[in-house]
C-alpha cells in the first residue's frame, strides 16, 4: 500500500475518508478503484466513491451512517449538506 | 495467534503480571495502605474511599469489586487491610478460595493502632514479594486472554484508525479463542442497529437496545440531550455527519465478531468472544469495570493523548494521530501513524499490534506501569447514608 490519501474502512463502503486536505481535481487511489475529486475534501471528511441517488444509505464501517438527501456524484464531498442521520430523522432531531 | 508467557493460577484465568497487592477495603485505612506501599519495592496499592453508608446496588458492586481486585488474575498475593472486620474477612476469603497468597489484618486486631497495622502488613507483604519473585512464567495460549477496550481523549483519528485497528486485533484474538469486553454505553446510542445485527441472538439484541435506551433516558432525566446536538458543531467541523457515524467510530473497537451477551458493571463474561458491558464511559470507572471483570489487559485508544491506566491490567495505549505519536512518546505502546498517512494497511498494523500485545502480556512494561499512572475507581450508582 503506497501512500493512499483516503481510507475506505470496509469493502462495502460507498464513501472514503480523506487522510489529508484534498483539492478538486486530485485523483484518490484506493485498492481497485480511483476517483477524481469534484471539490475540496478537508482532512477526515468523506468523499463519495460512486454516484449516489437521493435516499441512498451511506455506508462507512460497512454500516449505514445516514441517507443521501440529494444526488451525489462520485468524487463529491459527503456531509451534513447532502446526507442526514436516519436516527435523528426517526427521533425528530437534527 | 502465538502463545504468551504468563503465570498459571490454581484456579481461573492466568495472569500477565504477578502483583503483590496492598488492598485497603475501607476508607479509614487507605492512607495506611499507601504508607505500606511506599516502604516496599515491587508492590501495588489499591484502596477505597468508602465503606459504611453505601447502600443497595452500590454496596453490592463496591464489595464485589474489592473482592475482584483481590482475586484478579494479575494478583499473586494480597494483604487485605481494613477497619471493618466482616468486609476484610469476605475479601480475604475470596482471595484464599482463588488460591492467592493472602493475609488479612484489621484495625480491630491491632488495638486500633495504625502503626501496628502498618508493621504487620509490611512484614506480610515483604514475604509475599519474596515468594512471588520465585514464580516463573510459562507458555500459555492466547485464548486465555481477556481484553478490556477503552477510548479516551478521542479525536477524528480515533474512529478512523485506532478504534478500527483495535477491532481488527479483537477479531484475531476472538478467532484464536480469546475474549474481549467493550463498555461505554453512551457510545452505543446511534449505533443500536449495527450492534443488534452483531448480537448472537434476539435476546442479546434487545438487551443492547434497552441498555442504550436506559442510558439515553438517564441523560434526559439529568437535562442532557445526547442525540439532538450530537454530533456537536466541533464534530461536524471535524467531518462527522451523523450520530451513527460517531458511535460506529467508537464501537469499531469491538471488531466484527458476534456479541455474546450484555454483562453488568464489573461482571465477568461467562465465556469467550465479544461481550458488551453496560457501564459508564469515564475511563477510570470504565477500566475498573473491565479489571473487576477479570480482564488481563486493556487496549486504550487516544486521539490527543491520555495518561491514565489501570493499576491491575497493563494498559496498551495507542493512537492513529501522527502529531500525538510524535508528542507523547513516553505514553504510547503502539502507534499507527502509517495507517493514517496511507503507508500501512489496517491489517498489517493489526498484525504488528498483536505482536506488541503478546510482548506486553509476556512481561514487557507499559509506560503507565513504569510511570505509576495506574489506579482503580469503582463506579457509584446512587445515594449514600
Amino acid at each position: 500500500m503506497s501512500g493512499s490519501t483516503a481510507l475506505r474502512l470496509a469493502a462495502a463502503d460507498n464513501v472514503a475518508t480523506a487522510l489529508c486536505d484534498l483539492e478538486a481535481g486530485e485523483v484518490v487511489e484506493l485498492e481497485g478503484q480511483s476517483v477524481t475529486l469534484l471539490e475540496r475534501i478537508p482532512l477526515c471528511h468523506k468523499l463519495a466513491l460512486a454516484d449516489l441517488e437521493p435516499g441512498t444509505a451511506i455506508l462507512k464501517y460497512g454500516q449505514p451512517i445516514g441517507r443521501t438527501t440529494a444526488a451525489i456524484k462520485a468524487g463529491a464531498h459527503v456531509h451534513v449538506h447532502n446526507m442526514r442521520s436516519a436516527r435523528a430523522e426517526a427521533t425528530g432531531g437534527q | 495467534m502465538r502463545p504468551f508467557l504468563g503465570f498459571r493460577r490454581a484456579s481461573g484465568r492466568p495472569g500477565v503480571r504477578n502483583h503483590t497487592l496492598i488492598l485497603s477495603v475501607t476508607g479509614l485505612t487507605t492512607p495506611a495502605a499507601r504508607r505500606i506501599a511506599r516502604s516496599l519495592n515491587g508492590v501495588t496499592v489499591l484502596g477505597t474511599q468508602h465503606d459504611s453508608g453505601l447502600l443497595g446496588h452500590d454496596r453490592k458492586v463496591h464489595r464485589g469489586a474489592l473482592a475482584a481486585f483481590a482475586c484478579h488474575p494479575n494478583v499473586g498475593g494480597v494483604v487485605v487491610i481494613g477497619a471493618n472486620e466482616p468486609v476484610v474477612e469476605m475479601v480475604a476469603g475470596a482471595a484464599a478460595s482463588a488460591g492467592r497468597l493472602v493475609e488479612a489484618i484489621t484495625l480491630d486486631a491491632c488495638g486500633h493502632d495504625v502503626l501496628t497495622l502498618s508493621d504487620k502488613a509490611l512484614r506480610a507483604a515483604a514475604g509475599f514479594v519474596h515468594r512471588l519473585s520465585c514464580q516463573r512464567r510459562e507458555e500459555l495460549p492466547a485464548a486465555d486472554l481477556l481484553l478490556g477496550l477503552e477510548c479516551g481523549r478521542s479525536d477524528p483519528s480515533s474512529g478512523l484508525v485506532a478504534n478500527p485497528l483495535v477491532g481488527a486485533v479483537v477479531d484475531r484474538l476472538v478467532d484464536a479463542g480469546g475474549a474481549a469486553i467493550f463498555g461505554e454505553t453512551t457510545e452505543w446510542i446511534g449505533a443500536e442497529e449495527p450492534l443488534m445485527r452483531k448480537a448472537r441472538d434476539a435476546t442479546v439484541a434487545e438487551r443492547l437496545k434497552a441498555a442504550a435506551a436506559r442510558r439515553e433516558s438517564m441523560a434526559q432525566a439529568a437535562g442532557i440531550d445526547l442525540t439532538g446536538n450530537n454530533p456537536s458543531q466541533t464534530n461536524i467541523e471535524a467531518g462527522l455527519s451523523s450520530i451513527e457515524e460517531k458511535s460506529l467510530g467508537a464501537i469499531a473497537k469491538a471488531g466484527s465478531r458476534p456479541i455474546q451477551g450484555v454483562i453488568g458493571y464489573g461482571e465477568a463474561p461467562p465465556g469467550p468472544g465479544v461481550w458488551a458491558m453496560d457501564a459508564p464511559a469515564y475511563a477510570p470507572e470504565s477500566l475498573t469495570g473491565f479489571s473487576t471483570a477479570g480482564s488481563s489487559m486493556a487496549l486504550f485508544t487516544t486521539g490527543v493523548g491520555n495518561s491514565y491506566v489501570s493499576a491491575l491490567m497493563p494498559t496498551l495505549k495507542l493512537t492513529g494521530n501522527p502529531a500525538t505519536a510524535r508528542r507523547v512518546t513516553q505514553q504510547l505502546e503502539f502507534e499507527a501513524s502509517a495507517v493514517f498517512t496511507g503507508e500501512e494497511s489496517l491489517d498489517a498494523a493489526a498484525d504488528r499490534m498483536v505482536d506488541r500485545l503478546l510482548e506486553i502480556a509476556s512481561g514487557a512494561l507499559t509506560w503507565g506501569e513504569i510511570l505509576g499512572e495506574g489506579d482503580e475507581a469503582i463506579s457509584r450508582f446512587g445515594a449514600v447514608l
